[in-house]
């Protein structure tokens, strides 16, 4: 639009855009100036009031703006003050990273997922060849094997104890991770199966399935209550243990167990989250020409065949944001583990529980050990990861393309 | 050229359909059986009772509607989620509506910037709001959890109608402000009609992030019970020590079944991928 320019063109974006710019800077950017200066403090339980006479202090806290002062409470204990030395939060949750095992930890890991890459590079360059091809699957299973086995030559679970042990900060991200890589391709497995047969031409009742399957996304927007559902299910006497019990069997006490309760969480989440994949491959399936199953069929490929090689190929551009996304939310994931097991159970006091994900582990900092030095140290460095993973996804969903033009 | 599907394979296609139902239905039916039970026990020894309503009563519906401050608390969050999703249309069509139609410095800028903020999670800056509210003199008051939302909802909203706007042929405004509308007039009388639907799904969804909220809520308004809303002193009450499942349970039904229903009724929206970034999956 260029009926006007120049300085009356400025006056009206800058009107148009004021009330959004004001708000991110008042509710997003300060926020995260004022996190990143208590990460350098000392600011917990004991000593959670700002000392004024300090400049970046007085110029950051708001309860030393002058306006603000009246309504500032004054409560017991001491000022806090600048970490000496300055990165010492930062050190205590991953300060032993640093040292010699847990670096060979760290490298033994990424060892054993060299075949794959490998495997993955060399797929990539034969797909210019035209003749003498290995079969990309025969590399890909050679690929895993070597994988296996290296995980069981390098004793790859020390290597994680070790990583565990070196703070809180891996391992709660490294339980985060394992939870995502858990629940985002279940996920994704359940809602491709359910896409798939709903979309189905001659299925009777297909329009019942379809809003029955579709209810926990809304239950999602209410995630806390229906999760507090979920922990009743897998109570002592929940209805799980129940239909043991008429089986003559004993249940276990599901969330008293690291691994049982961690598959609890897993479970309820993906009820969450599956109909988000539904919806997003129904859509894409629809876009699939029919004529293409046709034609396979006469060439005689089977099912399997037809599913690699139409189906998921051409289903790919519309699912891979809707993964990439699902992906990040996971890995924020916090009423459903908070709600279920409250982050435990724990293997002994003060270390973050079997399913204290990142989410419920800050959350905890915060509001029960009021540990907001630390809490807020933990905070700088999720946003680094969640910001470069952002930046990634961006790069590979092209979600921003076409927004500038 | 149709293929008859073997009757096995029918069948197998039904087993997984109904168990998947029942994966999908029975936490929201067993919330639903329990609010049904007398007295306050959750569960019931009576196997079958976990199944199929053995008894019914409303006698927990009664208490929770007029002897517990219930509807209070459902009024609470219809008023701050309903003030949440105005304000941040307001907020959020303008914004958005200014990017999609000028071209400026900085645009790019600002709409990267947009999403690379949103990364830094709400929950870890709740501290600093906590605190810029307590200076404000708006902590446990409503009108700082509306600001606080509005924030929250601002980077969907704004991206989601951007895009709107964008498929809507700028032509018609053109032509308008030709015939002497300013641009404001341009943005009132047209592209707001027009974007009807995107606005409809955003403000749902705006909606829904201020009604089903836990954890601004609770820290924010943590008390006293007049103030509180539906979510957090639902799941407060399912926490306290003497444990009133029964009315828990009706509670949630009252607030979980209307939620469900309009997500429903907005199936084919979420169908057409008008959501892209501005879903929790």
């Amino acid at each position: 639009m260029s009926a006007w320019m120049g300085r009356r063109k400025w006056i009206t974006v800058s009107l148009f855009l004021l009330p959004t710019i004001l708000a991110i800077l008042v509710f997003n950017v300060y926020p995260i100036l004022l996190n990143t200066y208590i990460s350098f403090t000392n600011r917990n339980k004991f000593r959670p009031n700002p000392d004024c006479e300090v400049t970046l202090t007085g110029l950051l806290d708001p309860l030393c703006w002058p306006a603000f002062r009246e309504n500032a409470p004054h409560g017991l204990g001491k000022p806090y003050v600048l970490q000496d030395p300055i990165l010492a939060n930062y050190d205590t949750l991953l300060g032993k990273l640093f040292q010699p095992e847990a670096l060979l930890g760290l490298f033994l890991i990424v060892v054993v997922f060299v075949p794959l890459f490998g495997v993955n590079y060399f797929n990539k360059r034969q797909e210019r060849k035209l003749d003498e091809k290995i079969a990309p699957g025969l590399l890909w299973l050679l690929g895993i094997i070597l994988t296996i086995a290296l995980f069981f030559i390098l004793d790859v679970p020390k290597s994680i104890a070790t990583l565990m042990d070196t703070g809180d900060f891996l391992a709660v991200v490294l339980r985060t991770v394992l939870f995502v890589a858990l629940r985002v391709p279940l996920t994704f497995v359940l809602g491709l199966i359910l896409a798939i047969i709903l979309n189905l031409e001659d299925l009777k009742g297909k329009t019942f399935f379809r809003v029955v399957l579709f209810i926990p996304w809304g239950a999602s927007s209410v995630a806390i209550l229906l999760a507090l559902v979920w922990q009743f299910l897998f109570r002592q006497q929940g209805t799980i243990n129940q239909i043991i019990t008429q089986f003559g069997g004993t249940g276990p006490i599901w969330l008293n167990n690291p691994i049982l309760a961690f598959g609890v969480v897993v479970l309820a989440d993906i009820w969450f989250s599956y109909p988000f994949f539904m919806v997003s491959i129904l859509g894409a399936l629809q876009s699939v020409p029919g004529e293409l199953y046709e034609a396979a069929e006469v060439d005689g490929a089977g099912w399997w065949t037809q599913l690699m090689k139409i189906t998921l190929p051409l289903i790919r551009p519309a699912v891979l944001p809707a993964a990439v996304l699902t992906s990040i939310t996971a890995f924020q994931m916090f009423g459903t583990a908070y709600a279920i097991t409250g982050g435990g159970p724990q293997r002994g006091a003060g270390t973050p529980g079997a399913t204290e994900f990142v989410m419920v582990y800050a959350f905890k900092q915060i509001f029960q050990q009021q540990n907001y030095g630390r809490a807020t140290a933990f905070a700088v460095l999720i946003f680094i990861m969640l910001f470069l993973a952002t930046l990634y996804s961006l790069r590979v969903t092209k979600m921003t393309k076409g927004a500038y033009e | 050229m149709k293929r008859k599907t073997k009757p096995w394979i029918r069948v197998m296609q039904y087993a997984i359909l109904v168990i998947a139902t029942i994966y999908a239905f029975y936490p929201v039916w067993f919330a639903i059986l329990a609010s049904g039970r007398l007295g306050d026990r959750l569960y019931t020894l009576n196997f079958l009772g976990m199944f199929i309503p053995t008894q019914w009563t409303f006698e927990n519906y009664r208490v929770m509607l007029f002897e517990r401050p219930f509807l209070t608390w459902l009024t609470n969050s219809l008023k701050v989620a309903s003030i949440t999703t105005i304000a941040s249309l307001i907020v959020c069509t303008s914004a958005a509506f200014a990017l999609s139609r000028f071209r400026f410095k900085g645009r790019e800028f600002f709409l990267v910037f947009l999403l690379a903020i949103s990364t830094f999670p709400g929950l870890l800056s709740l501290v600093a709001i906590a605190q810029l509210l307590t200076a404000l003199g708006l902590y446990g008051k409503h009108l700082g959890l509306i600001l606080a939302y509005t924030a929250g909802t601002i980077v969907f909203c704004t991206w989601n109608l951007k895009g709107y706007f964008d498929t809507i042929p700028v032509e018609m405004e053109e032509s308008a402000m030709l015939d002497g509308c300013g641009p404001l007039q341009a943005f009132i009388l047209i592209a707001l009609p027009l974007a009807r639907p995107a606005l409809a799904v955003t403000a749902i969804l705006a909606f829904m992030a201020g009604w089903g909220d836990f954890v601004f809520a609770s820290v924010l308004v943590p008390a006293p019970d007049s103030l509180k809303l539906a979510v957090p002193a639902l799941y407060a009450l399912a926490n306290s020590m003497s444990v009133p499942w029964g009315y828990f349970a009706a509670g949630a039904v009252i607030v979980i079944i209307p939620t469900i229903v309009v997500y429903l009724s907005m199936n084919r929206y979420f169908e057409g991928g008008l959501t892209l970034g501005g879903v929790k999956g």
